[in-house]
This record gives structure tokens, C-alpha cells and sequence, in this order.
């Protein structure tokens, strides 16, 4: 017997392969391969965030500098850290069309209501790593995001002012608010994370995904092999993609953080343009209530919404299907109306 | 009719899911409360007044941005007074700063503008900037983080 043959034998190998082959999967389509594809880049950025760990330090004193040594001293640390950083970014697109996609293909409908539920709370969990993981470089910019993006959760209704201390640390941007920002990055984050995940995939295959209803007709392809290889040939491209920007668009650190000085103008990370675009025009007064605080009552209850969409449109309307396509064309405007 | 054949029997099996349920939700609020409770940062230490640096180190007509513990302060310096304005913006502090051509105080995150008495004039800002007390200690500057 081979060796392979041997742990084939081992692991049972021609079970898990009788039982993926039984499985159906989606013949049509590069959207089904999103979420496969978000996994991975989540595989990615847990790699390269390992490396850097190695050699990072998380104090407002060397922070800054041991960044700039990953990115000019350490062999390869100039690649490991555009993996990183492209890999984050790339992983909030594949979130949001992720999402986009569910809604459209109104996916969300009964019985998987619970499934989205737990991809909206990893879209949650997503977006704090991006703060937290924006925070880290302690550059000029980072303190800025640390600054702007803690006094954000100050007007979330109710638990605002705990959140707002919880994420600083303690009163003021500092030190304190780093060392917070590490851990939640590389510990507490990444654990929520990786238990959403599990009980999402654990859903998903529990629950196949609801065809639309044109397409219950539509040809289906064993899981194993033809499924899987497709989606590997996805993440190969993936791949060479996170490496060409890593490569050939680099993301400077930019200036060490200093407290006194204004930040220079820059736009904040491109997932906020929307935000920054409407606080930007918002008056100082909306019905009575001070601009900031209305927009982000508003931004909550949108929120909540999103989260019961399952049980509030429960037959999967075509009108949330327009109004997902009217969201996104908004936000794409407010977008380039952010930029400068 | 006695009182025995009134009494409801539980199944074994539904008394011992209320139990072992009961016992998990306790300990997971038991053991949820001191982690909640860890992660919640202790509240801060004041700096109280700090020296922010002699009386002619602030010319008049001029306006320094200067730390007082860990937050930036505007010092900001007339022909009759000298006055400190915290340097984060009311909308969603940032760090302002005084401009020397329009003659104000500018946020560069979304645009708000202030007098330099601290007003807010212009742009999204829905306060003006927090006043912190000065007082002047053998030529000393001292500037109060408590506003």
C-alpha cells in the first residue's frame, strides 16, 4: 500500500468523499464562490497577522518604529504586511457582496434566518478588526481612526459612553487605547470570530441554500470534486491578486502618531467614505436633536433592521431586493462625493 | 379526592433539563460577570494643572497647541488675557488648529471652523470647544484638565 493509500485508509478518506460527492452544489455562478473566498482571505490575514505579531510591539512607544521595521529592515516584512493590509481590505469587499448577494438572491428567507443573523454579527466582528487592526501602526493616521472611530460608538443609544471608554481604555486616545486594540486584534476578536464562523458554516450546511425560484430547475454539480476545484481556482486568483497589489501598490505607514498635530487631510479607510461624506454636509441640527447624534441613531436603527431582515420581510420581497440596489448606487455617490 | 392525586408528577428527564440548564446559565453569569466587569477600563486620574511653560513663551497674538496629560490643548494668547481650549473638535474630536490665514481655529476631518474664543462659527461641530481654566502660578502658565 501506498502512502497515500495508507492514510487514505487512515481517515477514511472514501467516506468523506462518498458523503462531499453527495452533496449538491450550484453549478452556475462566480457569486457562490464569495463566501468560500472570504474564508480564505480570513485564512490569509490570520497567516500574515501571525508573522507580524513577531516581530510588532504594542506600546505608543515603539509601535510606530517596529512597523517601519517590519516594512524596511525585516526580509520580506515589506510583503507580509501588504498581504495583511490588502487581504484586510479585500476581505470587507468580500464581506459586503457577500451580504449584497444574500439579499438580492434574498437568501435570508426561512430557515435561515439564523444564519444571517451570524453573518451580521461576523460583518460586526469584520469591522472591528479593521478598527482595531487600523489602530495598530500608532501612525498619524492611526490615532486619527482611533480618536474619530472610538467617538463614533459615544452615540450609540444606551450603551454609547461604556462603549466609548470601553474602546479607548480609558478616557483619552493613548497608550492604554493601543494596548486595547491589540488585544482585541490578535485575541478576543479573532476567538468571536472564529465561533460566529463555526456556527455560520455549521448552518449553512445544515441548511442548503434556498434557490431562487427560477433556478430550481437549474443544473447542480457534485460538491466534491467539480464544486471544490472551481472554488480552488477562485482562491487561486484570489491569491495572485492579494500578491500583485501587496507587490505593486504599496500602503505606506506613514508619519509616527503625534497628539498635537491635526491630521493632514486625509480621507478616513474607503468602507467609511459613505459616513464621511454625510458628516461632512450634515447640519449642526436635524428635528431638534445635534446632527451627530441623529445620523447615529439613524445608522442603528438601520442597523436593527438589517439584522430582523428575516423576520420582518419574511417571504423575501422584491422591494428589499430594490431598495439593497438603491443602497448600494447611494452609497457608491456618497462615495466619490467624499473624496476630495 | 386527596391531595396526592392532585399533585402534577415533572418527568425525570424535564427536571433534569430545568437543572442542568439552570446550573449552566448560572455559571455562565457567574463566570460572565468578573470578564465583563475586567474588560471595563478603571476611570482615569486627572492631571489636575499642569505647567504648560512660561508666560513669554505664548507672544501675543499667538496660538500653541501644548499637552495636558495625555489630551492637546489650544493656548491661546490676546493683548489682555490668556485662555486654553481642549484642541479636539465637539463633532468627532479631531485634533484642530489654528489657521494663520483665515485667523481660526480649523478641524481638517469634516470641515468645522471656530473663533478663536472657542465658538463654533462654521461646519458640523454642535458645541464649542471645552474651556479649561488658566491660571498664572510665578510666571508659570498652568493649565487645568478638568475644564
Amino acid at each position: 500500500m501506498s502512502v497515500a493509500g495508507w492514510l487514505a485508509d487512515r481517515v477514511g478518506w472514501k467516506g468523506i468523499e462518498a458523503s462531499l460527492a453527495a452533496h449538491r452544489a450550484s453549478r452556475r455562478g462566480f457569486m457562490f464562490h464569495v463566501g468560500g473566498i472570504t474564508l480564505f482571505l480570513l485564512v490569509v490575514q490570520v497567516v500574515s497577522g501571525i508573522l507580524l505579531a513577531i516581530y510588532y510591539r504594542p506600546d505608543a512607544d515603539h509601535a510606530h518604529a517596529s512597523v517601519e521595521r517590519i516594512v524596511g529592515e525585516i526580509p520580506y516584512g515589506n510583503l507580509v504586511r501588504g498581504v495583511h493590509v490588502w487581504a484586510a481590505d479585500l476581505f470587507v469587499v468580500s464581506l459586503l457582496i457577500h451580504l449584497f448577494t444574500v439579499v438580492v438572491r434574498r437568501s435570508f428567507r426561512a430557515p435561515h434566518e439564523l444564519t444571517w443573523v451570524s453573518g451580521i454579527a461576523l460583518l460586526l466582528v469584520g469591522l472591528g478588526q479593521a478598527f482595531t487592526g487600523a489602530v495598530l501602526p500608532w501612525s498619524e493616521k492611526a490615532y486619527t481612526d482611533a480618536r474619530v472611530g472610538s467617538e463614533f460608538a459615544r452615540y450609540v443609544p444606551l450603551v454609547g459612553d461604556w462603549l466609548h471608554r470601553f474602546m479607548r481604555g480609558g478616557e483619552d486616545v493613548d497608550s492604554e487605547t493601543l494596548a486595547h486594540a491589540f488585544g482585541f486584534h490578535v485575541a478576543v476578536l479573532p476567538a468571536a470570530m472564529t465561533l460566529l464562523l463555526g456556527t455560520h458554516l455549521f448552518l449553512v450546511s445544515r441548511r442548503p441554500v434556498t434557490p431562487l425560484p427560477q433556478a430550481a430547475t437549474a443544473p447542480t454539480i457534485p460538491l466534491y470534486p467539480d464544486f471544490l476545484v472551481r472554488l480552488g481556482v477562485a482562491l487561486t486568483g484570489t491569491m495572485v491578486l492579494i500578491l500583485s497589489l501587496a507587490i505593486f501598490w504599496e500602503r505606506p505607514v506613514g508619519p509616527s502618531a503625534d497628539p498635537r498635530t491635526p491630521p493632514s487631510g486625509g480621507l478616513p479607510p474607503w468602507y467609511l467614505l459613505p459616513a464621511h461624506a454625510i458628516l461632512r454636509a450634515a447640519p449642526k441640527e436635524l428635528l431638534g436633536i445635534d446632527g451627530p447624534t441623529f445620523l447615529f441613531g439613524a445608522a442603528c436603527v438601520f442597523g436593527l433592521i438589517l439584522l430582523a431582515l428575516p423576520f420582518i420581510d419574511r417571504r423575501g420581497s422584491r422591494l428589499t431586493v430594490w431598495l439593497a440596489w438603491i443602497a448600494l448606487l447611494a452609497l457608491i455617490l456618497l462615495s466619490f462625493r467624499a473624496l476630495p | 379526592m386527596s391531595s396526592n392525586e392532585d399533585r402534577k408528577e415533572v418527568p425525570r428527564r424535564d427536571f433534569l433539563n430545568v437543572a442542568v440548564g439552570g446550573s449552566a446559565a448560572a455559571l455562565a453569569v457567574a463566570g460572565g460577570y468578573p470578564i465583563v466587569r475586567y474588560l471595563e477600563p478603571p476611570p482615569g486620574r486627572a492631571a489636575g494643572a499642569v505647567r504648560v511653560g512660561k508666560v513669554e513663551s505664548f507672544p501675543v497674538g499667538t496660538v500653541h497647541t501644548v499637552m495636558v496629560g495625555e489630551r492637546p490643548v489650544l493656548v491661546v494668547r490676546t493683548a489682555d488675557e490668556i485662555r486654553a481650549f481642549s484642541a479636539l473638535c465637539t463633532h468627532l474630536q479631531c485634533v484642530v488648529a489654528y489657521s494663520p490665514e483665515s485667523k481660526q481655529i480649523e478641524c481638517p476631518c469634516h470641515g468645522g471652523v471656530y473663533s478663536l474664543d472657542g465658538r463654533n462659527v462654521a461646519g458640523p461641530p454642535p458645541r464649542p470647544l471645552q474651556e479649561l481654566a488658566v491660571t498664572i502660578d510665578e510666571d508659570f502658565v498652568l493649565v487645568s484638565s478638568a475644564g
